[in-house]
């Protein structure tokens, strides 16, 4: 059935009345932090309509914010808190290396356990660090290209991989901007790129085997590599077809191109494996970030052995003063040792079991949605025909998942931001209540709009 | 009067005694670092944490030493590449850091301990508004494109010899080959790695360090097209390069002349020259100011200044300036007590009397032995650099002979002294823990290099 955008508009207007009421301190405190941070905020999008929500404190699967308010926390930090806040585990661990140093820009011991947990995860053999999924995306390209000896990527058109220029390409496109399907156009997503860019990365579109193999048919010796999120995160969860990610693999290696999976939302967080467990297809490179540092600026690139000969060799300086840094070293070994074992996931499995009554509710109230869950990744999208690739995004009325992001935010639930799609991230740490209070204010939404 | 030049055979043949004494003394860091090629590539978790003769594994640290996993103490004067000038496990920091993790270290969402740390920046460097990332390289990455999106333009200067990062977009020209550079008057582009497209490197204009009237001849050849200029305002990577009287405000105002800005990348500067970094030091005031390092206190940091204009963009939305880890709660925690309790005004008095110290000794030494080099430096960065001429750039810099650096390190790393990797010179950076008899065993250990390779 169709939704009313009546209705959706008018409920928009009262519960952002509701939201401003709560965040008195946090409307202030924004006035006085803009005068030494642009908008208030340290990243931009920290900052979302109707005014961004300045978090005090957080402890395992809740947090709260500065006005007091308290919130079971399905936004974990854009994915990355899957093991909760505060845990104890990673508390200590930081407490212990804090104590012993936190920074030599010399090799320690704290690197290795990482690096061969994230072998055991994924079975690619050789891994570097650095501190953002920015620069592990940013180290897979220049892998790519100086192992290929090309400059051309290709990306999936509507992902985001970091904010170097190399990737910021085709991260949003507007429909006036995109271009026909069959060759979308390479749209800078921000001012001030480098200008050429643009010419050496290409788009194509998720889940489309056939327009990836055109790129390849007509510029395949050009080609680098190639990066794809293996579920593609900011459309929602949009989960790979059958025989895509190998069918991928595949053109590229018969072009003599590379094949690299950004896991930095995935890592982790679909499953113990991240997505070489989920679907089985093992890329040349895998970038990860998020999850990997249990709350600490961090990330990692790992290879075969022959996507890391340049880097071995030292014919590729993969470089950074804070890489390998003994503190996140300390708490990912933790975390990827004590806290996010095998075991864990079948926690996330049980929140999902909950969370997937909401499929009653869309039913029951006859909701044009459809939803998704896997491991500690979930999305409902507001659309009749489930969301398959980016442009799919552009007939939802972004409107109605701004409207549920208002609900839950106003009835104890903080998630991610998000335009066009409803999408969170659990951790091992919530309760049943946590998950149940979840699907009850979703249910409380449908009752509303559909009334 | 000193001697013209080094005898290299003699330097060779110490070169050969120091290592045979280095190895017995690194047999942990040699066999662990079989056991790490394994799984981390090349066995260390970035490439410039390994230099010959072999990569040096470290246990821990606390105030001025650290200790490698041999048990071997040294004075650190590498100091995290110059990040530690709080010291190693200074209590507090320890502090600051226990409390933040037990409130919860991340949550992508504002917090509030920002604008105090955006207050501070600004007292020190001049600039009102700040935004955080997460290393230097994402800070100079930000300041490029904060150029070029508020000029609307394309190309960006940059210094031959300096290093800004490992972005594409200027990492270029680093540390270039002698036989690439092509002439001084249109320095070669060169990229510093494999992997960076060609057609960047047409966007990137080299120009000299302390040279006005080179700065001047890009930007008469290229009217209109340059966004701005990079650069450190104290050169880093060569030894420690002092701009010279007029340089920087040279360069401010000829940016200005012609419609484009100038940013100061203050990874290394910021923090360790004085209070207020090299705007400070100099009293130039730049566009754009990117700094990283000292100011996270051991944690990975990164902050990118600027004025209320040029954040326009940024702060209108239609440049997204973003980032995960933006503003992480740790890492503002531990920068907070940094910035505002560890680096205080009186501790670059600290710094200054430290490096008085280091520079009379080792200048004293020089002049005993009458050694082809000298000593420079401010605050809590130092150098001595090996050549008889003053080094005003990169060039005058890439003759020395790396060997002699290479062995004034190795005499400090088998007498208690942890430097930095040794490239052409030897660079220090000081703590507030660093006393004067830590200065006095580095210059002990300076007069022995100096009596060994005169006699």
């Amino acid at each position: 059935m169709q939704i009313d955008i009546g209705i959706v508009e008018e409920l928009t207007k009262r519960e952002v009345a509701a939201l401003d009421e709560k965040h008195a301190r946090s409307l202030s405190y924004r006035e006085e932090a803009k005068a030494h941070l642009p908008g208030g905020v340290s990243s931009s999008w920290q900052s979302w309509p109707p005014h961004p929500i300045y978090v005090d404190r957080g402890l395992g699967s809740h947090v709260w914010d500065i006005d007091g308010n308290e919130y079971v926390d399905y936004h974990n930090g854009y994915g990355v808190m899957v093991m909760g806040h505060a845990h104890p585990k990673i508390v200590e661990a930081v407490r212990k290396r804090v104590a012993l140093g936190t920074h030599f820009a010399q090799p320690t011991e704290d690197a290795l356990p990482v690096a061969e947990q994230l072998t055991e995860r994924t079975g690619l053999p050789f891994w570097r660090f650095g501190n953002s999924g920015t620069e592990a995306t940013l180290d897979a390209v220049r892998i790519m290209r100086a192992t290929t000896g090309r400059d051309l990527i290709v990306k999936i058109e509507g992902t985001y991989h970091g904010h170097h220029d190399a990737l910021m390409v085709s991260v949003f496109p507007s429909e006036e901007d995109a271009g026909p399907r069959d060759h979308p156009n390479a749209v800078p997503q921000t001012k001030g790129m480098i200008p050429g860019t643009t010419d050496w990365t290409t788009n194509v579109p998720f889940n489309d085997l056939e327009s990836a193999q055109q790129v390849f048919a007509e510029r395949g010796d050009e080609i680098a590599g190639m990066i794809i999120e293996p579920i593609m995160t900011n459309s929602g969860v949009v989960m790979p077809d059958d025989g895509y990610l190998e069918g991928l693999k595949e053109v590229c290696h018969t072009h003599g191109a590379m094949f690299a999976y950004d896991e930095v939302k995935t890592g982790f967080t679909v499953a113990w494996g991240g997505a070489i467990e989920a679907f089985g297809v093992q890329p040349d490179l895998v970038a990860f970030a998020k999850a990997l540092g249990a709350g600490l600026p961090c990330g990692a690139i790992g290879g075969t052995e022959d996507a890391m000969r340049m880097v071995i060799s030292e014919d590729l300086h993969q470089v950074g003063t804070f890489n390998g840094n003994p503190l996140t070293m300390a708490a990912a070994k933790v975390n990827l040792e004590e806290v996010l074992t095998k075991d864990a996931y079948v926690r996330l499995d049980e929140i999902n079991a909950i969370l997937r009554r909401c499929e009653d509710v869309i039913a029951r109230y006859h909701l044009p949605a459809s939803m998704k869950t896997l491991g500690a990744k979930g999305s409902i999208d507001w659309s009749e025909t489930p969301i398959h690739e980016y442009r799919d995004l552009w007939a939802i009325d972004d409107r109605i998942p701004q409207l549920a992001w208002l609900w839950q935010l106003n009835r104890g639930v903080f998630k991610s931001p998000g335009s066009k799609w409803e999408s969170w991230t659990t951790s091992i740490v919530m309760s049943d209540e946590d998950a149940e209070r979840y699907v009850a204010n979703f249910e409380e939404m449908a009752a509303a709009i559909t009334r | 009067m000193a001697t013209t030049e080094f005898d290299l055979g003699k330097i060779d043949e110490l070169i050969a005694s120091e290592e045979a004494t280095l190895e017995p003394k690194h047999r942990e860091s040699i066999a662990y670092r079989e056991v790490a090629n394994r799984h981390v590539a090349g066995g260390v978790a970035s490439s410039w944490q390994d230099s010959p003769p072999h990569a040096i594994f470290i246990d821990r640290g606390q105030g001025s030493r650290i200790w490698d996993i041999d048990g071997n103490e040294y004075i650190d004067f590498h100091l995290g590449y110059g990040a530690m000038v709080v010291g190693h496990a200074h209590p507090l920091i320890v502090e600051a850091i226990k409390r933040a993790a037990e409130r919860g270290t991340h949550f992508a969402q504002p917090t509030k301990d920002l604008d105090v740390i955006g207050e501070n920046l600004s007292d020190r460097f001049k600039v009102p508004l700040w935004r955080f990332a997460n290393s230097g390289t994402e800070a100079t990455l930000e300041a490029i494109r904060l150029m070029r999106a508020n000029t609307g333009r394309d190309m960006i200067v940059k210094i031959e010899g300096s290093y800004h990062g490992h972005h594409d977009s200027i990492m270029f020209s680093v540390a270039p080959n002698r036989s690439e550079i092509g002439p001084r008057e249109h320095p070669v582009t060169v990229p510093q790695a494999m992997g960076t497209p060609q057609a960047f490197a047409d966007l990137v204009r080299v120009v000299p360090f302390n040279d006005l009237a080179e700065a001047k001849r890009a930007f008469e050849e290229n009217p209109g097209k340059i966004a701005g200029l990079i650069v450190e305002p104290a050169m880093m990577n060569a030894g420690v390069i002092l701009p010279e009287p007029g340089y920087l405000q040279g360069l401010k105002d000829l940016c200005h002349a012609n419609g484009a800005l100038l940013a100061f990348d203050e990874v290394k500067t910021g923090g360790t020259l004085t209070y207020g970094g090299a705007v400070e030091a100099f009293g130039v005031v730049p566009d754009v100011i990117c700094l990283a390092k000292a100011i996270g206190g051991g944690t990975p940091c990164g902050a990118i200044g600027s004025t209320e204009e040029l954040y326009g963009p940024v702060i209108r939305g239609d440049y997204d300036m973003a980032g995960t880890f933006n503003g992480n709660p740790l890492t503002m925690a531990a920068s907070r007590a940094t910035l505002i309790d560890v680096l205080t005004p009186d501790v670059y008095e600290h710094f200054n009397r430290i490096d008085k110290v280091m520079k009379d000794g080792l200048s004293s030494v020089v002049e005993k032995y009458e050694m082809p080099c000298y000593v420079t430096g401010l605050g809590a960065k130092g150098s001595v650099i090996y050549s008889e001429q003053p080094v005003r750039e990169y060039r005058d810099a890439v003759g020395i002979d790396e060997r002699i650096s290479y062995l004034a390190w190795l005499f400090q790393q088998n007498r208690g002294v942890f430097k930095s990797p040794w490239t052409k010179q030897e660079t220090w950076t000081l703590s507030v823990a660093h006393t004067e008899d830590d200065a006095q065993r580095y210059i002990a250990n300076f007069e022995e290099f100096a009596a060994a390779v005169t006699s």
